[in-house]
């Protein structure tokens, strides 16, 4: 029996649910995020047998993790926790990891004392889906005082055309203690419509210092994803997020943070790459709802084909919030003629004295850094490789993982490798 | 063993740059070209290198006899032509060594290993004494002009060309700078290496001796001769020659 906390919260979910129409994001000016093509109905949740070794699973898995030991890690396949791990000296000083169902039974205190504390299912119809239907979940508490350096991995599946998954991860990252959390959205290329729609929260409890990183790769299936990721930052806590979209049919991400308490400080790295007829809309908000707290956000994008991306960022600075210092900048770059993007940079300030500034910029290759480069012996399209990853290198490198980082530029570098032609012609038209 | 250019013609989408350029730089030979502003001396550099910017409506380059008038510029860079560019571009995020690296590799079929580029790269930064922070960072992002000039000079020094062509590498220089980019280009040239210094002042060619000087006015080559030619433009300026390119034409 599920205990009663989470049973209102799903009912309240479920009428919110119901009671919503399929939602479309306008914006001022041309931009659009509508799921008219998503067939919901033909969409549902998959069940699956757990599995004894990962590569049992689809490859994508295993060539997104390449190894590398963690300290703990949960696969969702569709709607079913398949794979569990968990590093056991860890587990004896008291670090959890498991599904977030298996958590409500076993620790019921803890999950009803943080569970959506910064989510809410009055959000939108599909922040109530993923509130209502989410099976599975990932359930994540570090406790008091203790460093991991280790990855501690949760990842998404979806591996079949037709599958509505609906995730929620909640993480805790207690006081004093030190912990990376990585979230994978993956899946291989398939034909057909899939929905991933989930709830992220992270709680980074005084004084800790936690990285995280969300990897998204839904490969070139339609998989829609609509989800909200929420961090909270505790006093004199610090929590740097490095967000990483490479592939998806349609994404529509709002991601917060909220330095919550003073002396919180939080950096955010964002970047995408969008491609073929792929939308990808985020709004970030850096919440900052206490005085001396610090933020710096620097989000970058490069399109190919006739994807469209948006990105927007907020600073919002409440009443009474001052000696807040922050900083908010966000580049496109277009490597295509039939991309779009848009970078909007936006600040709400409702105290004084404080230190905040934003900008953003819509740019391209330059023709005279190419022949720079081909100068030096580098063909045309090494050169714009090069360029591409030295664009992105400022936000690569914050993640600070050899292997994650491998693999973002692997796939940028095939990404651009696809889209080569198209490219080339672009940079030396203009 | 010879770069080449022949009645070059040169045109931009606005108007004509070069209108018969002649030239030839041989292996072991230094080369000065000299010209007032706007005389053409970079657009012939560029076109040398292949920019596209540039369109060439007559005339020839030819490397070593064969014509590459039409190459790539990374195809000409991996035949042996350099240019230090007069004004270099900058590469966000991508590293003076590794930049190094992936040049040198693109010379050759095997990569090359990274104690032996780590070598190479050691005495190279020592000939110009360059701070061993600077390969660490992102090209030419943030590079002083002299930084930037010395950027340019080890970037020749790792990729040893048979030409290379020097686009006012000396301006914006300190003395002290520029004795230090003199004596790396002393140390690479000889027999081995052709070398065109465009250049506005004879400082630098007091350091490195031209065996003949160019001097380029509207798009032509109007004069040549020794290094005294250099030497007598420092004095006189360049009103003599429009002068006497005048009284030539009328
Ligand atoms: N890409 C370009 N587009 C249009 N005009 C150009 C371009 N490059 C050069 N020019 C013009 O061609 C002429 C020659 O320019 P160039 O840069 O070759 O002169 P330069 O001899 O190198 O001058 P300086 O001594 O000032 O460096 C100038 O009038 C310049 O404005
Ligand atoms: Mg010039």
């Amino acid at each position: 029996m599920p205990p009663s906390f989470l049973e209102e919260r799903r009912k309240a979910a479920l009428e919110v649910y119901e009671r919503e129409p399929i939602p479309t994001w306008r914006r001022s000016g041309f931009w659009t995020t509508s799921l008219r093509k998503l067939r919901l109905d033909e969409l549902g949740p998959r069940r699956y047998d757990p599995v004894a070794s990962l590569d049992e699973l689809s490859p994508v898995v295993t060539d997104a993790l390449r190894g590398e030991e963690l300290a703990g890690l949960i696969v969702q396949r569709g709607a079913s926790t398949v794979y569990t791990e968990v590093d056991p000296a860890l587990a004896g000083q008291g670090l959890i990891v498991m599904p977030l169902e298996q958590a409500v039974e076993e620790h019921t205190e803890l999950v009803e004392r943080w569970y959506m504390k910064r989510l809410s299912e009055k959000e939108g119809k599909f922040p109530a889906a993923s509130a209502a239907f989410w099976t599975g979940g990932a359930f994540v508490y570090v406790p008091r005082d203790i460093a991991i350096d280790k990855p501690l991995q949760v990842v998404y599946l979806i591996d079949e055309p037709g599958t509505a998954q609906y995730a929620h991860t909640l993480a805790i990252v207690d006081e004093g203690s030190k912990a990376y959390l990585r979230e994978y959205c993956l899946a291989p290329d398939f034909e057909g419509q899939a929905l991933h729609a989930g709830g992220f929260e992270l709680y980074c409890r005084p004084s800790s210092n936690v990285k995280l990183a969300h990897l998204q790769d839904w490969g070139a299936g339609e998989v829609h994803d609509i989800s909200t990721k929420r961090v909270e930052i505790a006093a004199d806590a610090h929590c740097g997020w490095v967000p990483i979209y490479l592939g998806g049919r349609l994404t529509k991400q709002t991601l917060d943070i909220i330095t919550a308490e003073r002396g919180a400080d939080m950096r955010h790295n964002g970047l995408y790459f969008t491609e073929r007829d792929e939308h990808l809309d985020v709004f970030t908000t850096d919440l900052h709802e206490q005085g001396h707290t610090t933020g710096d956000t620097v989000f970058k994008g490069a399109l190919t084909g006739e994807s469209r991306a948006s990105y927007e960022g907020l600073i919002e600075i409440v009443h009474g919030a001052q000696e807040t210092n922050t900083y908010l900048q966000t580049h496109s770059m277009l490597l295509s003629p039939k991309a779009k993007a848009d970078a909007i940079p936006s600040l709400i300030v409702k105290t004084d004295s404080v230190s905040a500034s934003h900008g953003g910029t819509v740019g391209e290759i330059d023709e005279e850094q190419v022949f720079y480069m081909q100068t030096r012996g580098v063909p045309r399209l090494e050169a714009i490789r090069i360029l591409v990853e030295g664009y992105f290198e400022e936000i690569v490198q914050k993640l600070d993982d050899e292997v994650l980082e491998a693999v973002v530029r692997e796939r940028i570098a095939g990404k651009l490798t696809e889209a080569a032609a198209e490219v080339e012609e672009y940079i030396a038209q203009r | 063993m010879s770069l080449e250019i022949k009645n070059l013609h040169v045109r931009t989408e606005e108007k004509e740059i070069l209108k018969g350029v002649d030239l030839v730089v041989r292996r072991g030979e230094t080369h000065a070209l000299m010209g007032p502003n706007g005389s053409g001396k970079s657009t012939l550099a560029n076109t040398i290198m292949g920019n596209p910017n540039y369109e060439v409506t007559e005339g020839q380059i030819l490397l070593n006899g064969e014509d590459i008038t039409e190459a790539e510029p990374d195809e000409r860079a991996r035949a042996g032509v350099f240019m230090a560019f007069q004004y270099p571009a900058t590469i966000p995020g991508v590293s003076v060594a590794n930049f190094l690296r992936t040049a040198v590799n693109a010379k050759r079929e095997e990569p090359i290993s990274v104690k032996e580029f780590g070598q190479i790269l050691r005495a190279n930064m020592e000939l110009l004494k360059v701070d061993p922070q600077f390969t660490s960072r992102y090209l030419n992002e943030g590079f002083s002009g002299g930084e930037k000039k010395r950027a340019e000079i080890l970037q020749m020094a790792m990729l040893k060309p048979e030409f290379a062509v020097l686009d006012e590498t000396d301006s914006g220089l300190d003395i002290d700078a520029l004795r230090i980019v003199a004596d790396g280009v002393n140390a690479l040239r000889g027999p081995e290496m052709g070398t065109l210094i465009i250049t506005h002042y004879t400082r630098i060619l007091n350091y490195v001796r031209p065996d003949f000087v160019h001097i380029m006015l509207d798009g032509r080559i109007v004069r040549e001769g020794g290094p005294e030619l250099a030497d007598h433009l420092e004095e006189q300026g360049y009103d003599w020659i429009r002068e006497e390119v005048g009284a030539g034409a009328a």
